[in-house]
């Protein structure tokens, strides 16, 4: 598309959009500025990514929220970590049971002297930490005890301290922002039995 | 039905300093009062906490029958108005200290439950202290209101802001037997019946005590304060029973189906008898018989053929179902202490009448609060956890348009046109001290 054929098309835009788009994009090429207002002026598709807060830190789109945190480790907390993760190969499989993790990750930052901990999950953390402090509570001590001043997931002062190290996201994308794990799980489950179906059929 | 459990072992708990309703179950049939009083002057407030001291019934031999016993609560407001030290008002969870309306979003309080809408006192920071009597007849229900009302009558600098009355046989407005299923509380004495389940640690419900974690949940300080006491959620619904018996008429054309899609929505026959049990029909006897009325888990219907996976019991209480989402069912118990106010309303009766009936929904617990929040926002206004996606329960929630319900089976069926049967007119959140405590807050 040429320069002019751009222009056009971003003129044919409404211009409460395009407005908006030249007053906070100045030094943008066209090119950028057209695309993001397209996006802007298509109200179904901006809608179902809304990015809304998840309970009071981080990022939500959907029911998918976002969790980004940086913690200082202990001295050795990274070997002690790095010695568990070799062990399984990086895969932490039994998350599964959580329910509603679609992911996290763990990264060492600073030498070893920090622990970036990063996760995307359904809906709100903080009503599910009792739940993790009276069924997974020495799986949480055992990864977090090595984050300095970790209170203990019994502490009432764990949502506090978890909340002190987040770092909201400024954007927040995901791509099936209403399937949450357990919906996936059903979805998976309705389209193996779709599946046996028509292999019956064939 | 005889509601009382027996009290087979020794308690181990301070029954002479914790209040009565926390293990007291209610009679039926049931008559009361629930009394919301503000404190405009703190040492009028410390006054009639003093003279009403010696009414509140303590938990001692909460097994034998009793024609009345009085409550006492206070909200975060109430505690400021006494003159509660700083310190000790900062040692209150954030939740209880910011109140029922300050969380409406946890509790997705909105639209039409949302504060703005709510009945005065609720939510305008007055409603101070709580005072609910309970009585198993009219007589001793009005010789303690008279007892109560003299403590109140000469005070200056506490006002009573609102007085509801409210009597029940054991049956709701919707015509369901409803209050009888309890956690048992360890260390209370009492005996579990038949599907109880275990015991639960004795401070998910009463602070001071080891909880589920095996340690105390966090108590108010000082000691004394803390120290036996328990949170209180209290909510008022007014219920919809002609919108609900339109909702059985439009989706079933006998009188059976209308039943049976009623006895789905709630996991119960209107007699108390659980789907469980008795899949096809309601069985009176069931539901009249203590031992038999608990007494199932959902291991063997894990799809919901018999008690949907929707349903309101099976939300409230998912016993041994397997859920999408990791949770501990037995942090989630709460006290169920409810009263039913109005005329109850028969399945004939298709239009509204305008009338004012409900439930005063009160939940207690030490975590009640962080539950009653936990429960609107995972198990209430949604249905992920139990692989429903935005499914909601069918008595209690605010349903969005084109709502509907799911009752299991192949096909499954799914019911349209739910509407919200039960709308929020006000609550708040209270702290239910020992009796120790009230001396302490006397001053
Ligand atoms: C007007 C509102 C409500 C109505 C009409 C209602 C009705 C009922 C009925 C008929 C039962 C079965 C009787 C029993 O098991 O004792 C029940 C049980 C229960 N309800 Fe409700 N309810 C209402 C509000 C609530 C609320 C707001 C909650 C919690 C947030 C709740 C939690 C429970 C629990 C925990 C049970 C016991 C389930 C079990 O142990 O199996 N209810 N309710």
């Amino acid at each position: 598309m040429g320069e002019h054929d751009i222009q056009t098309r971003f003129q044919e835009l409404p211009a409460a959009v395009r407005e908006k788009v030249d007053t906070v994009l100045t030094d943008a090429k066209i090119a950028v500025k057209l695309k993001i207002a397209e996006i802007l002026a298509d109200p179904a598709e901006h809608a179902e990514h809304a990015v809304t807060t998840a309970g009071r830190v981080g990022a939500k789109s959907g029911e998918v929220s976002e969790l980004t945190a940086i913690m200082p480790l202990k001295p050795n907390g990274a070997e002690r970590l790095r010695k568990f993760f070799t062990l399984v190969g990086g895969n932490l499989a039994g998350a599964g049971q959580v329910g509603t993790l679609h992911n996290m990750r763990f990264v060492f930052l600073d030498n070893d002297t920090k622990l970036l901990f990063a996760t995307a999950y359904d809906g709100e953390w903080d009503p599910y930490i009792d739940d993790f402090a009276t069924k997974i509570p020495e799986f949480m001590d055992y990864l977090f005890g090595n984050v300095e001043g970790w209170p203990g997931i019994t502490s009432p002062a764990v949502k506090d301290f978890i909340t002190q190290h987040q770092i909201p996201a400024e954007a927040w994308f995901v791509s099936h922002p209403n399937i949450t794990v357990a919906e996936a799980n059903r979805l998976k489950r309705q389209d193996a039995a779709v599946q046996t179906f028509v292999d019956a059929l064939n | 039905m005889e509601l009382f459990r027996r009290r087979t072992r020794r308690p181990t708990l301070d029954l002479d300093d914790i209040q009565a309703t926390v293990l007291r179950a209610r009679p039926e049939p049931y008559f009361g009062t629930h009394a919301i009083i503000e404190i405009t002057d703190q040492a009028a407030g410390r006054q009639l906490l003093r003279r009403l001291a010696p009414l509140v019934s303590s938990a001692a031999r909460w097994d034998e029958p009793r024609s009345s016993w009085m409550a006492l609560a206070i909200s975060y407001a109430g505690l400021v108005a006494l003159g509660v030290p700083q310190d000790s008002l900062e040692s209150f969870p954030a939740n209880f200290r910011a109140g029922m309306a300050a969380r409406a979003d946890r509790l997705r309080d909105t639209g039409p439950n949302a504060p703005q809408h709510w009945e005065a006192p609720w939510g305008s920071g007055r409603a101070h202290l709580a005072v609910s009597v309970y009585a198993d007849n009219e007589d001793d229900w009005r010789g303690t209101m008279a007892g109560y009302e003299r403590q109140l009558q000469d005070l200056a600098g506490v006002r009573l802001l609102s007085h509801q009355d409210f009597g029940a046989t054991g049956f709701n407005v919707f015509g369901y037997r409803d209050g009888f299923s309890q956690p048992v509380v360890e260390g209370s004495g009492a005996e579990p019946l038949p599907g109880d389940g275990r015991p639960i640690k004795a401070g998910e419900f009463v602070l001071g005590y080891p909880s589920e974690t095996g340690q105390p949940l966090p108590m108010p300080t000082p000691d004394v304060l803390g120290r036996n006491g328990t949170y209180v959620v209290f909510r008022k619904y007014h219920s919809h029973v002609a919108t609900f018996n339109r909702y059985l008429r439009d989706n079933a054309s006998t009188e059976e189906d209308r039943e049976l899609l009623a006895a789905k929505l709630v996991g119960r026959w209107r007699s108390g008898a659980p789907l469980a049990l008795t899949p096809e029909q309601d069985d009176p006897a069931v539901g009249a018989d203590p031992r038999r009325i608990n007494d199932f888990d959902y291991t063997d219907d894990p799809r919901g053929l018999r008690t949907p996976l929707g349903s309101h019991i099976r939300r409230m209480n998912p016993r041994s179902t397997k859920l999408e989402t990791l949770s501990d069912v037995n942090i989630r118990r709460i006290i169920r202490r409810s009263t039913s106010f109005g005329e109850p309303v028969v399945p004939t009766v298709l239009t509204a009448d305008g009338a004012d009936r409900g439930l005063d929904f009160i939940a207690l617990g030490a975590r009640a609060i962080d539950n009653v929040e936990f429960l609107q926002s995972e198990w209430v206004n949604s249905g992920n956890f139990v692989g429903l996606g935005k499914e909601k329960d069918p008595m209690i929630s605010l349903q969005d348009k084109g709502a509907y319900f799911t009752v299991p089976g192949s096909p499954p069926r799914r019911v349209h046109g739910i509407q919200s049967f039960n709308t929020l007119r006000g609550g708040e959140y209270l702290f239910m001290p020992s009796l120790s405590a009230i001396h302490w807050l006397a001053g």
